[in-house]
């Protein structure tokens, strides 16, 4: 069962087609990773798929059409976290937490005791409990992607959409990152979509590939028959060579001595 | 509403600072004063025990500073919510409750009154600063809504509506005051801000207007909190960010505008109070917004009190002991927000 | 907002236009005619204070019909115009306090109180039974109603009998009403006599009076004091200046004023803490020495005081100014 189907899907962007004709699915419980050059669409699809961009074609999450959920009840299905976040500065990691409970608050309300439990037990999870009275600007950058992750958590949602999460992390943090989403993924059977620069991570982790240039899909599928050499060639213009794994090297020729 | 354990002090003792501030300044304000009340019978008169005040004297305390003193407190709540919501809707501190042409609009509508309606009345002059008021704001919004990609487009193209507007306005305000150099004067008197002049009426009438957009800015609260991390993080979240500006700042606008027609332009307190609020008490708008209420009626009554005595029998113009008080403290803001940038 | 330096000149402009309070200043007359005598005035109040007007009395002045129940005894008299009035018709002793701008005659009791931003409590504390100011700001009315203290607004006239009529009705309100007949038809007989000796056709004289320079504010003949000049038969260049919107105060610009080639003109500016704009520096301005008036030594410093007010001083000011008209038509 696909929780996630994407059909068909153009996006247009100041009346410049980004998105021609893009199809793809991911199963509930996996791991999609879309790779592809600057420029291909990642992020575009990705925001499409959170319901933030008006489109052409298809969407759909849990057998229900993305146009047909508004506002909150899309908010307690799909968490988004993009690139690049606003994370004010004086704003409390417990406050900026409780936010993720946005979607189940009615207009008027305000957090109540079950909003504050979920929120601290998401914190917990991602090990930020006790950075709850400090200011996000305090933070580092692997603290900060975690009170992020914590944020999206507290939503109870049931797809996660992650645009570069390991980004600016070094590579420490970066695996820290990506193994809290896989355990996420794992036991709690949330379905994630990310964008990932690394391709050698992208195989990693992800169960499922995309491979998109141009705004259209290059190739799909398992990591191993995505990341190919001749693939990657094209699409990207580099020189790897690809080991089992698969782990993709990037290769240089020697430069000419002197 | 039920808060986090670990918070319930904090937040309860935050409100009940701000309260006490007010009611101090309230007290202090009621016992000083041109006309020199003995101190002791005020305070009996004030609990409707029996006074040693003359008449005149009750007179002049029940009718001449009370509702001086009730009007600051409500001007000074409302101009202090209203900046402090402007500033959750545009994530910028160093927004004040005069924005989106609300003052220039304020200054024109009283403009126009004054010179060309001069003979229908005193009253014609609050109208009209209310009207001129709303519709400055109401052009800034249309102007800055209309451009760029629909209601999501963000704040800065609100701003510079709001820029373009006001001193446009100003423009023409400028134009029709050097045109009847004989009302000049009381123009510039109306502009400077005072709470001369007020009466239990005054305040009468502008309390419902205050109720309803006060309530309204408080409400959302929460909501601003959703709108500080951007728009669209705020729309995956489920809000609706153009839909919730839109509601903010009417009533802020309606707000400022209400506050305005009583008293005049009156700067630095939207801006200064919900900056101080924030350094004392965090910057969750929940807590912001009511804290700015309290806070920001303590302010003018004491910096009405101040305008009142200081030279008395002469009066500092409001406005003068509000930016006197408040520059300062906006250098220092603008200090230590830099600092947090880094 | 924008205030610029010009701007607030103009408000100085428009206070002295309306008439409302001048700025302190010896007030030095170069007059020969004899003022009208406030001391006699008042050497008769004794007699005619009871016989003068009997209370409670009913007066209507610009802020509607006020009644005073007995005849006041702490006056508070916010406007210049008023403390002169006052003690004109021999209601000295009953003054209280007077505002900061009144300082004429010399032994009123000033005080700090303004009559252009009133504070209500301040003007409570002298405990007053009738308060006189010449306009309503700042909810003056308003607030002394509520304080049950009467006023009167006697604000600036715009004509020579609107002036005798407020001399008339401050000793009426103040239980002088005979008194300040006497003042009136006094004044009304000096002033007939100065126009008659200076004659009242000069119909080819012209003359500029100016309120303020740089901007240049002037006054038609259709204001109070364009009146008193009109009373010799002069002829005003600002007339064909002035538009509706000027409301009788229209700004002309210099070339106008020298090309208008006036005869007279007439400083209201010209002591130091009004603009400083003397005979002499107004000799020096480039382009102004082909001026007639300038050419012929008719520019005239009148007194500012005397000039800005409406009170029983009126005829030292038609004196200074028979005295420039009879010089300048020799």
């Amino acid at each position: 069962m696909n929780a996630i189907t994407v059909d068909e899907l153009s996006v247009d962007l100041d009346r410049v087609e980004i998105l021609h004709g893009v199809s793809c699915a991911v199963p509930a419980g996996g791991w999609l990773a879309l790779i592809g050059p600057n420029g291909a669409g990642k992020t575009t699809l990705l925001r499409a798929v959170a319901g933030l961009l008006p489109h052409r074609g298809t969407i759909q999450v849990n057998d229900q059409d993305l146009g047909a959920l508004r506002g909150r009840g899309r908010a307690r299905l799909i968490a988004y976290l993009p690139q690049i976040p606003v994370l004010p500065p004086d704003m409390t990691v417990r406050d900026y937490v409780l936010l993720g409970r946005t979607p189940y608050l009615g207009y008027l309300s305000a957090p109540g005791r079950s909003d504050r439990a979920k929120a601290a037990e998401a914190s917990e999870r991602l090990d930020v409990t006790r950075f709850a009275g400090r200011r996000l600007g305090s933070l580092s950058g692997g603290e900060r992607q975690r009170v992020r992750l914590a944020r999206a958590l507290a939503q109870e949602p049931r797809v996660l959409l992650l645009d570069e999460p390991a980004n600016d992390l070094d590579i420490g943090h970066q695996q820290q990152v990506l193994e809290l989403v896989d355990d996420l993924r794992r036991t709690r059977g949330v379905t994630v979509v990310s964008t990932l620069h690394d391709l050698t991570q992208a195989g990693q982790y992800a169960g499922h590939l995309v491979l998109l240039a141009g705004g259209q899909v290059e190739a799909s599928g398992a990591p191993a028959e995505v990341l190919t050499q001749e693939l990657i060639a094209r699409v990207y213009a580099a020189r790897v060579t690809v080991t089992p794994g698969p782990v993709v090297t990037p290769v240089r020729e020697s430069p000419k001595k002197l | 509403m039920t808060r986090a354990r670990g918070r319930r002090l904090p937040a309860a003792r935050a409100y009940g600072v701000a309260a006490a501030f007010l009611v101090a300044a309230t007290l202090v304000s009621a016992l000083v004063g041109a006309a020199d009340l003995n101190p002791l019978d005020t305070v009996t008169a004030l609990l409707h025990l029996p006074s040693g005040l003359s008449p005149l004297d009750r007179s002049v305390l029940f009718q001449i500073r009370l509702p001086r003193i009730v009007l600051g407190a409500l001007v000074g709540a409302l101009l202090s919510v209203a900046g402090a919501g402007y500033q959750g809707v545009f994530r910028n501190p160093l927004v004040d409750s005069g924005l989106l042409g609300a003052s220039a609009g304020a200054g024109l509508g009283a403009t126009l009154a004054i010179v060309y309606l001069g003979g229908i009345g005193p009253a014609a002059v609050p109208a009209a600063a209310f009207i001129g008021s709303l519709a400055g704001v109401a052009i800034a919004y249309l102007a800055g809504a209309a451009g760029g990609g629909g209601p999501s487009s963000g704040t800065t193209t609100l701003l510079l509506a709001g820029v373009a507007v006001g001193l446009f306005l100003t423009a023409v305000q400028t134009y029709v005051l050097q045109r009847s150099a004989q009302d000049l004067q009381q123009v510039y008197s109306w502009l400077l801000g005072s709470l001369s002049g007020a009466t239990w009426q005054q305040a009468g009438e502008i309390v419902p207007y205050a109720a309803v957009s006060v309530t309204v800015i408080v409400l959302h609260g929460r909501h601003l909190d959703v709108l500080s991390v951007g728009d669209e993080e705020a729309r995956a979240l489920g809000l609706h960010p153009g839909r919730t500006r839109l509601i903010v700042v009417a009533a802020c606008a309606l707000a400022a505008a209400s506050a305005v027609a009583v008293s005049g332009l009156i700067g630095f307190v939207g801006i200064v109070v919900p900056h101080v609020v924030r350094r004392l008490a965090g910057t969750s708008y929940r807590l912001v917004l009511p804290l700015s209420l309290l806070s920001g009626g303590g302010f003018l009554v004491l910096a009405d009190t101040l305008a009142r005595t200081v030279v008395s029998p002469a009066e500092l113009p409001i406005g003068v002991v509000t930016a006197l008080a408040g520059s300062p403290v906006f250098v220092w803001i603008l200090r230590t927000t830099q600092a947090v940038r880094t | 907002m924008l205030v610029t330096s010009s701007l607030s000149r103009t408000i100085l402009a428009a206070a002295t236009a309306a008439a409302l309070a001048g700025c302190a200043s010896s007030a030095s007359s170069a007059s020969s005619a004899p003022p009208a005598s406030p001391a006699s005035s008042a050497a008769s109040s004794a007699s005619t204070g009871a016989a003068g007007s009997q209370f409670p009395v009913t007066v209507t002045a610009s802020n509607g019909t006020v009644t005073i129940k007995a005849r006041p005894a702490r006056i508070v008299s916010l406007a210049p115009t008023a403390t002169e009035d006052l003690y004109a018709v021999g209601a000295g002793s009953q003054v209280v306090a007077v505002d900061q701008d009144s300082d004429y005659p010399a032994t009123a009791p000033v005080t700090k109180l303004s009559g252009l931003t009133p504070n209500l409590e301040a003007i409570a504390k002298y405990r007053p039974d009738l308060v006189v100011a010449s306009q309503n700001s700042g909810g003056l009315v308003s607030g002394l109603t509520r304080l049950g203290i009467p006023v009167l607004i006697e604000p600036a006239v715009t004509s020579l009998d609107g002036a005798y009529q407020q001399i008339d009705q401050i000793g009426q309100a103040t239980g002088h009403l005979t008194a300040a007949q006497k003042v009136t038809a006094a004044m009304k007989t000096q002033i007939a006599a100065t126009v008659r000796h200076a004659g009242s056709s000069h119909p080819s004289v012209t003359y500029y009076w100016e309120l303020t320079a740089n901007p240049y504010y002037s006054v038609t003949s259709a204001t109070f004091i364009g009146q008193i000049v009109a009373l010799f038969g002069l002829k005003n260049i600002a007339d064909a200046a002035d538009k509706a919107s000027d409301g009788g105060y229209p700004q002309l610009s210099e070339e106008y004023i020298v090309k208008a080639q006036p005869q007279i003109i007439f400083l209201a500016d010209n002591q130091a803490a009004d603009g400083g704009q003397t005979p002499a520096v107004v000799a020096k301005r480039p382009g102004w020495s082909a001026i007639p008036a300038v050419k012929d030594h008719e520019v005239i410093g009148l007194n500012d005081d005397i000039a800005s007010r409406w009170g029983p001083r009126l005829p030292q000011l038609v004196a200074e100014i028979a005295q420039a008209v009879e010089q300048a038509s020799r």
